[in-house]
């Protein structure tokens, strides 16, 4: 299942290999092939049809330039201070293993993040994988001592027990199990009392605030993994908007070599004899 | 992992002056470390409280590795020395809100927190005895546990703190005093505790990252959290692109870009008329420039700032005519910028990552996202109290532009309240600093030095996911 690469650099203290998650076949990323005609492909490409792997790519190496710190690669070493070695460490205890592995690592966040995916993909992850324990032990003691509160607070025990996907505590789950909490802090009713105020039409039905039962279960919860926290995509549907790639201006036409927007003809001038590289 | 327990065993001994029973007990002096990762800022907690403005108590750090244009690498507070900025090159020890590589970060608290003696200047922030001193470090939501890991060894057995807590950053705000920001009475005298907010939404828009937290009563709501892949960074380099094709060529110089941004760039509450007015063919332009949307950045040399003044549409034909025009030579020497979309199109980002492609929600998409997975009688105390920090709060017009568009796409029902922290780059900070003061919650969220040494990282990393 997993890709075992060599970690080039060989100054690191940490094995020399690490997982590399397998880009698994995902039909939500991958690119319609351009089966239908060219025609049509043109004519949709700015209806926000997807996107092809080539623009889709552009964007990837765009969006990874803009997280850049320096246009250029650099090595910035930290100075080295033998007199802070021997003379200000002096009263501090001498470095302990796992810091010197810690500060000798070079990995970066990528290559961490690369081995969490991989570990959870395998089952474990999260704070259960550094235990060596697998991700089940830990869930089933998160669960056990969920189980144990609720008990504690006298319920029923049908209802114990820590719900894990993440729609699991859906509306109608909570709604039923739900108690009127006296002081919630619900939106202000009642400021200024008028003869309408029982008025069924004109009643506000806001939903009272969750018991605390269910809210020391919601705090409970383990955080979200890095890439599960990530922001979806907006659910309005509203087409992307084209910028002119000249001038900023709404991009009105498209360049037919490389599928790159200009607001007008001065515009794709200057682009046609600069950077229509054709890069799409 | 037995050899956890192990390795944290071999420390010194605790100091022959303290007794034993102290370390099982925190120590009673407080140091906060808000470990941004453009800026750390960093103070102790009862000059904070003791003073007026309890600001002044913290110190800001940069929390980077500078190599200047003649090769010379400086660091963290050391940066204020530096005069020539050109093409000056970063190492920064957090990666996407992180702190990533411990190597450059310990040469940069060592120098701003450890190293020499403690003297007038630096006794806000240095740190004499770490086993006497309790540390609050933040962190940012979401973050891998190997990392998490990571920070407490290195806390624990490189400087050996008495005490430390490690805290999802955007939760201490809720220990600032939030009621006075949104307007509502104060229920609890002033002799009582510090306690914090019951229902908070904080939106952290950093250099790295901005992230959406939902915080009841002092706690996180984890399912709740969001993170948008955008913050300051990326805008500075998004500027620096466009300047660079349609101008200057600017991409090595992302400090005088940073500085470009920070004095020129808003968001507009009007993107497409905007746009319209800076568009070089209509009529508009000109009126765009008397409305003073587009600006003239003369650049920084080596005896002047940069500045921001009005569009001068003939500066470029008089300074053609050169000395004939009447301009004296230091305007003929200036380079300038203008500024027309650029500044409002760049950190038009946050709000819709779109238009560079990225498939993600904006920030109040995403604060709907958030709360689209609580329980609905929550959203309405969570959308009345929506606080935002982070240096992109700063930038004018994002608290209108959020309360705007938060209030269309919010359930009518909901009032929708966004507010700006009264310091929103110190705020979290200064939530710390008032945990700090209430010894009995702060015991709650942090772990002895002997603690550590009984049970291990693996335990503490535990402890601070609140499973032990």
């Amino acid at each position: 299942m997993f890709r075992v690469e060599l970690v080039s650099d060989t100054s690191t203290a940490t094995p020399g290999w690490s997982y590399a998650p397998t880009r698994a076949f995902n039909p939500s990323q991958t690119i319609t092939a351009p089966t239908l005609s060219r025609k049509r492909n043109i004519r949709d490409a700015g209806k926000g049809a997807d996107l092809t792997s080539r623009q889709a790519n552009a964007i990837a190496r765009h969006i990874a330039d803009l997280d850049r710190e320096n246009q250029r690669d650099v090595s910035i070493p930290a100075p080295v201070k033998q007199a802070r070695e021997a003379g200000a460490r002096g009263t501090r205890a001498k470095t302990t293993s796992s810091v010197r592995r810690i500060l000798t690592s070079q990995k970066t966040f990528r290559n961490h993040l690369d081995d969490e995916e991989a570990a959870i993909a395998a089952g474990g992850g999260g704070i259960g994988g550094l235990q060596g324990l697998g991700g089940l032990n830990l869930v089933a003691q998160a669960r056990g001592k969920a189980a144990a509160a609720a008990r504690r607070s006298s319920t029923p025990a049908s209802v114990v027990g820590v719900k894990r996907s993440s729609e699991a505590m859906g509306e109608t789950g909570m709604e039923s199990e739900m108690d009127v909490d006296s002081d919630a802090p619900g939106p202000q009713r009642g400021l200024i009392k008028s003869e309408y105020d029982n008025d069924p039409l004109l009643r506000s039905y806001a939903p009272s605030m969750p018991s605390e039962r269910i809210m020391q279960r919601l705090l409970a919860e383990p955080p979200l993994s890095y890439n599960e926290s990530r922001a979806k995509p907006a659910a309005s549907g509203k087409p992307g908007r084209r910028f002119c790639c000249m001038c900023g201006y709404w991009g009105k036409i498209r360049c037919k070599n490389c599928h790159l927007r200009t607001c007008g003809l001065d515009c794709y001038k200057v682009h046609e004899d600069s950077r229509c590289g054709a890069f799409f | 992992m037995g050899t956890a327990r192990a390795r944290a065993a071999p420390r010194a001994p605790a100091t022959p002056t303290q007794p034993v029973e102290t370390s099982q007990h925190l120590p009673d002096k407080t140091f906060v470390i808000d470990n941004g990762a453009y800026m750390i800022k960093a103070g102790y907690a009862s000059n904070a409280s003791s003073s007026d403005e309890p600001i002044s108590a913290c110190s800001s750090i940069p929390n980077a590795l500078v190599k200047t244009r003649d090769n010379k690498i400086v660091i963290g507070a050391q940066l204020a020395t530096v005069t020539d900025w050109n093409e000056a090159m970063f190492r920064r020890p957090v990666e996407k809100g992180y702190i990533v590589n411990w190597e450059a970060e310990r040469e940069i608290w060592d120098q701003s927190f450890f190293d020499g003696k403690p003297t007038v200047r630096n006794k806000n922030h240095h740190i004499g005895e770490p086993e006497n001193t309790t540390l609050i470090l933040t962190e940012a939501p979401n973050a891998l546990p190997i990392l998490q890991k990571h920070t407490d060894e290195m806390v624990m057995e490189e400087w050996g703190f008495g005490g430390y807590a490690r805290c999802l950053g955007p939760t201490l705000n809720v220990w600032n005093e939030i009621h006075s920001l949104f307007g509502d009475p104060i229920s609890n005298t002033s002799e009582a505790a510090i306690l914090p907010a019951d229902c908070l939404l904080v939106v952290d828009s950093g250099y790295s990252h901005t992230t959406v937290t939902p915080v009841y009563k002092g706690q996180a709501l984890q399912r709740g959290v969001r993170r948008l892949d955008l913050g300051g960074k990326h805008l500075t380099n998004y500027l620096k692109e466009i300047v660079s094709m349609r101008q200057y060529n600017m991409v090595d110089e992302t400090y005088i870009m940073n500085q470009v941004k920070e004095a020129a760039c808003y968001i507009s509450n009007d993107f497409s008329g905007d746009l319209e007015k800076t568009w070089k063919v209509g009529k508009k332009r000109q009126t765009a420039a008397e409305e003073g949307i587009v600006v003239d950045y003369v650049l920084p040399n080596a005896n002047k700032k940069g500045f921001m003044r009005p569009h001068d549409p003939l500066l470029q034909a008089k300074k053609k005519k050169g000395a004939l025009s009447g301009l004296d030579a230091e305007v003929l020497s200036e380079d300038v910028l203008v500024l027309g979309n650029e500044r409002f199109s760049v950190p038009e980002l946050l709000f819709t990552p779109g238009d560079i492609g990225m498939q993600s929600a904006g920030i109040p998409d995403m604060i709907l996202q958030s709360l689209s997975v609580l329980p609905t009688g929550l959203h309405a105390a969570f959308l009345a109290n929506v606080l935002v920090v982070g240096g992109n709060a700063l930038i004018p017009g994002f608290m209108e532009r959020l309360e705007t568009e938060l209030r269309q796409i919010a359930s009518a029902e909901c009032v929708v309240r966004v507010r700006r922290a009264k310091d929103p780059i110190y705020s979290t900070w200064l939530g710390g600093t008032r945990l700090a003061t209430n010894r009995e919650e702060l015991r709650k969220v942090s772990i002895t030095r002997q603690e550590y040494q009984e049970h291990g990282s693996g335990w503490a990393i535990r402890r601070f996911s609140g499973l032990v």
